[in-house]
């Protein structure tokens, strides 16, 4: 169907509609409108595939809009999606089923005396859906003239032979489930672009394949949490008792009891948003060591205990996802080792892709937002020489809020995990301090001990599914692959009981005829949870049809 | 090398249908609160022109979309830039909007003619395709009409074309069975029931799409003659939310508790049919007949009725019998005392409609009878039984028109069945099906007797030929009713006028609907929905012949190959295991549902059978004899068992006069679970050898 390839060269081309990719859209329309801004998005919409907690604070979004919209805080939209403005902060230690303790004071204290987990402070911040924020921001993008194509997804990167990008593949489309061509069948496009900005989002696919074909290099592996969240809808009774401008965050129970376990690092959060809703997500670091774990239950067990009843008890889930965070902080930002770019030539690697979540305050959206707008500077500056913008970009970040906050939670997350919670958070007190150290890859973590805590009953993962309005075309080829079914077989059933069919929170893996398959590829929630927690790292996640996925609206 | 027009319509995702999408007062679905998508099939209409395209000898003639609508209507025509059109025609004008089929078919008839003028500079080899029907509306009227406009042949619920050298063959579906058609000239009107490979959009060209400019037209520009709310000849006279289902909708937790609710209710079985039957007496009584002359208790809405109800006790108790009576000083006190239900307007609209006491409409009620190999088709005898209801009320006549050739041995069937006087047209000419051959026949038998009322089974030939002939002879239709009443709406002088009451955006809506600017009031009615008298050997009536001039000018279609079910299927069963597109394979298909048959008709000592979703079929799991639904054959066995059926509106219409509905399906959203009695969620795999091994132990 292409009538005309001088469609398939575009000047800029980001890959990923999210907070990042936009921010990046929005600044470079209004830096330079003349030059032609795509962003492509694997979800039917922007916002569909976005899912977080979400604490914003406030700065790099004021910053662009300020920019773009010098009037918007009178739009509708910015009175739906900045609604809820953070005035009290709850931090809670759950002790068993039962006791809550609020140690806020504790956060307090140790911002008093200048410790990293001080940053822990939300007041002022708002309490977001980060899908209707990435929808307001994908109409804004649109608006300036960026065109954001739905539907498209980025099967691989493009090198030239000079080492720049030339551009990226996109998915066949129209391949049935034994991977024959259909009629309908399209080949990937190419689109060619002079500037390839990677921001898709946690583990993002191009984005490793580019870290591997151009060289980049971690300091450390990079490190996961995993998170499932519901969207609840509560009495007006159970909202108003909670409060609009309220966010708890809770440790302990149901991962962590101190001393007679259970041992994993994360937390929960409970959330406002609007009209009677509540958020209650669990998050927990990927490199929980139960082979039978899985973070739905953990959240069952959050949502039973006693302190958090009493807000949702009678409620109807409406919505719900999942999804990874990366945790590795500064030290696993993948960069060139010869310039230190993140991101190399013509190519810059964006928020999560890049993997800027500040693990002391617990958030990375802003920071998302604010490589966006860094990057759209660094383009907008290196027009003229494409292969020098990675190094401005990398430039622009560490003179920038981010830089100074990412090397301040330097370390965090490793010390956590090589000490366990209840040594390595004290520890982690002393923040850069430590040694820069290396720590095992997430799923090494696995053994064959078992989770106490695992309720009764099964988690229902198709409602589960079904809530995050989650759907593929089910003629195509699985896009979830399994490297070797032997290493199943032999090595991880008998062992480890199959822990893909436990922790993926779509139950895409299932045991047909004796064998592990990913059995039902078009729930997936693309959290990529398996191919970072698979004990033998053989599961491998592809790019699915572009338009498949889940729907989120209000996560 | 052929051009291709292809209507594509811009419609309110039923799929995803949010909380707040409802009234939060009437509780009706508002649809503007829904996203906007292109209808389903024709994004399929789409991939089949493109098809159709590619496979013809030149492959470089053109596609063009055209669409009606709204200026946001605009989307779906770059949807389908960003497919495979080379260009696109948008017809928006406010003078357009709430118009009806016909209202809608005429603008876009004319449109085209405006395209094969200016675009296709005079040419006459192209093709009109489309979806066969919108999601929304789900009428299927609008391609067969604009046919009719345009004076074209039409082939509708296409499934499949072949190009033979010079010429497409197209095979359809027919009830009960599939055929294949060539046109004898072009152009042809196509619409599409089903095609599986809709195309993606590709980088380029939706980038390209979204850089071209649409071709707008206003209602100017094309100059049609039946336009807006004016050209329509129907009217939407209230919208509600569908009836609560009287099906239980219990969900069962395991295959034993399942078992034992089968046997007692198979064998207790209270012989209550399900939910939409409809009742067979009519209370209707003409105004004149009525014991009190201000008795307007048959009016269209409630609020009219409580109103006239007012007035009548009002004008009681001030003693009057005549309407010349009430004089300015009765109005006042009647106002006064009428606790402001209404108006000095209404009341003066109201008195005007006490002196109507004439029906709006006379003539006979017609069926049009389906016949395929000398059997009539069950629907048929369903709607004299409805006919003889609606006649017996407006003190008329039932008649019956049959087209065909050898069709006089029918009419004895027909009378038993209910009607009056059948109306024979017979020629050798007539002796298969042929849409345009049958239009023109019996149009001018409706045109030579006028009746007041017709209708038509909504089968694939019913719902080709009914808008076909009403746009022929220039009256209204609505499609697919599961009510039809006689009813009065006083103050518009309008007595015993037909109400229609149909499901629409995808049975989320109820409508009913009134004929308006038509000296006939038509409707096609859904199989299966309304009951057949019992059969009365002892009715006389009469047989008139009707003489229509037929020349094989007037045969449209070639019909190269007929082919109905193989195998008997027998329908009546008390028992009826039906599969859907959740078993998988024909192999699974095979033996699941031979098993549960089996095991049934061991532990019920009953007849058995075994349907089918159209999905099923379409995916060769089962002959399509065997489907079940809109298409299919419409059933009311007394169990019928889904397996992996997910419950679509065209399927559960179709099973409506069931007594007990049990469904299995593994996926917890599925529809079918509101629309049954009892259901499991799980995998059939895994659910039927359970309920096996209980049904024999219970």
């Amino acid at each position: 169907m292409a009538k005309n390839s001088q469609y398939n060269k575009v000047s800029v081309l980001i890959v990923g509609a999210g907070p990042a990719g936009l921010a990046c859209a929005i600044q470079l329309k209004c830096e330079k409108p003349e030059i032609d801004v795509c962003v492509i998005e694997k979800g039917p919409d922007p916002g569909n595939h976005s899912l977080s907690g979400a604490v914003l604070e406030a700065e790099p979004l004021h910053t662009l809009l300020d920019l773009a919209v010098p009037d918007w805080r009178d739009s509708d939209a910015a009175k739906d999606v900045l609604a809820n403005v953070i005035d009290k902060d709850d931090i809670m230690f759950l002790l068993g089923k039962k006791l809550a303790f609020n140690i806020f004071f504790a956060i307090e204290l140790g911002k008093a005396f200048g410790l990293g987990f001080g940053q822990m402070i939300h007041k002022g911040d708002y309490s977001v859906s980060i899908s209707k924020l990435t929808k307001w921001m994908g109409q804004i993008a649109k608006d300036l003239g960026a065109e954001v194509m739905t539907g498209f997804a980025a099967k691989d990167i493009i090198i030239d032979e000079s080492g720049e990008a030339a551009g990226v593949k996109l998915v066949d489309q129209g391949l049935d489930k034994e991977g024959r061509e259909q009629t309908n069948y399209v080949e990937g496009e190419i689109v060619n672009s002079d500037f390839v900005l990677l921001a898709e989002g946690c583990d993002g696919l191009v984005t490793e394949s580019f870290v591997e074909k151009a060289g980049l290099q971690r300091k450390a592996h990079s490190l996961f949490s995993v998170a499932a969240k519901e969207l609840i809808k509560v009495s007006p009774e159970q909202y108003q008792k909670f409060g609009t401008d309220r966010v708890v965050h809770a440790m302990g129970y149901p991962i962590w009891t101190p001393v007679i376990g259970p041992g994993m690092f994360g937390g929960s959060i409970i959330y406002p948003g609007l009209q009677d809703h509540l958020s209650v997500g669990m998050i927990v670091g990927a490199d929980w060591k139960y082979c039978d774990f899985n973070v739905q239950d953990a959240l069952t067990n959050f949502k039973n205990h006693s302190f958090v009843r009493q807000f949702i008890e009678g409620g109807e889930v409406v919505e719900a996802g999942a999804k990874m965070i990366p945790e590795g902080g500064c030290y696993a930002i993948p960069r060139d080792p010869a310039t230190g770019s993140i991101g190399k030539g013509n190519v810059m690697i964006l928020g999560d892709s890049a993997g800027f979540v500040n693990m002391l305050k617990i958030k990375g959206l802003h920071n998302a937002i604010n490589s966006g707008m860094q990057a759209a500077k660094a383009v907008a500056e290196s027009l003229d020489a494409p292969e020098k913008a990675a190094v401005k970009y990398t430039e622009l970040i560490e003179q920038s809020a981010a830089g100074e906050e990412m090397e301040s939670a330097k370390n965090f997350r490793q010390t956590v995990a090589k000490f366990g919670p209840l040594q390595g958070m004290p520890l982690s007190v002393l923040g850069g301090l430590l040694p820069e150290f290396n720590v095992e890859k997430d799923y090494e973590a696995t053994t064959i001990a078992r989770y106490r805590l695992k309720p009764n009953q099964d988690f229902d993962k198709d409602t589960f599914t079904a809530m995050a309005a989650t759907e593929h075309r089910e003629e195509q080829p699985s896009h979830l692959r399994i490297l070797d079914s032997e290493v199943c077989r032999t090595r991880c059933t008998p062992k480890f009981d199959s822990p893909c069919i436990t922790f993926c929170p779509a139950g895409v893996y299932e045991t047909i005829h004796d064998e592990v398959e990913p059995a039902n590829p078009s729930n997936c929630l693309h959290c990529k949870t398996c191919q970072r927690k698979c004990p033998f790292d053989n599961i491998r996640w592809t790019v699915p049809e572009g338009g498949g996925g889940p729907r989120y609206k209000r996560m | 090398m052929s051009d291709y027009i292809v209507l594509v319509k811009q419609v309110p995702d039923v799929t995803q249908i949010t909380d707040n999408a409802f009234d939060p007062e009437t509780g009706t679905l508002v649809r503007t609160r829904l996203a906007s998508v292109i209808n389903e099939l024709d994004s399929q209409a789409l991939a089949f022109a493109n098809q159709m395209k590619g496979a013809d000898r030149g492959r470089d003639g053109k596609i063009i979309a055209l669409t009606m609508g709204p200026p946001m209507a605009e989307e779906i025509l770059r949807y389908s830039l960003s497919r495979c059109a080379d260009m696109v025609v948008l017809l928006t004008d406010r003078a357009l909007g709430g118009a009806d089929t016909v209202a809608t078919a005429n603008p876009l008839a004319f449109a085209i003619r405006k395209i094969v003028k200016e675009i296709l500079k005079g040419s006459d080899d192209y093709y009109v395709v489309s979806g066969m029907q919108s999601v929304d509306g789900d009428t299927a009227q609008v391609p067969p009409q604009i046919a009719e406009e345009l004076g074209l042949p039409c082939i509708a619920y296409v499934t499949k074309s072949e190009f033979k050298g010079r010429h497409f063959e197209f095979t359809r579906i027919i009830s009960g069975g599939s055929q294949v058609v060539a046109a004898r000239k072009k152009p042809v009107v196509i619409t599409v029931a089903k095609y599986e490979y809709p195309l993606f959009a590709t980088f380029s060209a939706s980038r390209e799409a979204n850089k071209t400019e649409v071709i707008r037209w206003s209602g100017d520009d094309i100059k049609a003659s039946l336009i807006g709310v004016a050209g329509s000849k129907t009217s939407v006279i209230r919208v509600f939310p569908p009836g609560k289902s009287t099906r239980k909708c219990e969900q069962v937790g395991d295959a034993k508790t399942l078992a034992r609710l089968i046997v007692e209710g198979f064998t207790s079985g209270n012989g209550e049919a399900g939910q939409n039957g409809q009742g067979q007496t009519s209370s209707y009584i003409l105004p004149g007949k009525r014991t009190d002359r201000f008795d307007r208790g048959f009016e269209g809405t409630k609020k009219e009725n409580e109103n006239y109800k007012i007035l009548a006790e009002k004008l009681g108790e001030l003693g009057i019998t005549e309407v010349g009576r009430i004089d300015d000083a009765c109005r006042e006190k009647i106002l006064a005392a009428s606790g402001k239900h209404f108006r000095k307007k209404a009341l003066e609209d109201m008195i005007n409609g006490l002196e109507t006491t004439e029906p709006s409409y006379t003539g006979e009620v017609w069926v049009v009878a389906e016949h395929s190999e000398g059997v009539v088709h069950p629907a048929t005898f369903e709607l004299i039984g409805k006919a003889r209801e609606l006649a017996d009320s407006l003190e008329s006549k039932v008649g019956v028109a049959v087209a065909g050739h050898e069709i006089e041995p029918m009419a004895e069937e027909l009378i038993a069945a209910g009607a009056d006087n059948i109306y024979i047209i017979e020629d050798k000419l007539l002796s298969v099906f042929d849409p345009t051959a049958y239009r023109k026949v019996i149009s001018d038998a409706v045109s030579s007797y006028w009746p007041q009322i017709v209708l038509y089974a909504a089968t694939p030939q019913g719902r080709m030929l009914a808008p076909m002939i009403s746009y022929r002879v220039g009256c209204g239709l609505t499609a697919d009713c599961t009510g039809l009443d006689i009813r009065d709406s006083s103050r518009k002088s309008q007595i015993g006028i037909l109400l229609q009451t149909r499901p629409a955006l995808g049975g989320n809506v109820m409508a009913t609907i009134c004929t308006k600017n038509s000296k006939s009031q038509m409707a096609t009615a859904r199989p299966g929905v309304m009951k057949r008298l019992p059969v009365d050997e002892s009715r006389k009536g009469k047989v008139i012949k009707h003489k229509v001039e037929l020349s094989k000018d007037d045969i449209s279609l070639e019909i190269l190959k007929t082919e109905l079910g193989t195998g008997e299927v027998n329908f009546e069963a008390d028992v009826i295991v039906s599969g859907g597109k959740g078993m998988q394979s024909r192999d699974s298909y095979e033996r699941l549902v031979s098993q549960l048959c089996q095991g049934l008709s061991k532990r019920l000592d009953t007849q058995v059978e075994r349907g089918a979703s159209r999905a099923a079929v379409e995916q060769g799991f089962v002959e399509r004899v065997h489907q079940v639904g809109q298409t299919g054959t419409a059933v009311g066995p007394k169990l019928y068992f889904a397996l992996g059926i997910s419950g679509a509106i065209q399927h559960m219409i179709g099973v409506a006069n069931t007594e007990t509905i049990v469904a299995i399906n593994s996926d917890p959203n599925a529809p079918i679970f509101k629309q049954c009695d009892y259901y499991i969620v799980g995998t059939i795999e895994d659910t039927l050898p359970q309920l096996l091994q209980a049904l024999e132990e219970e």
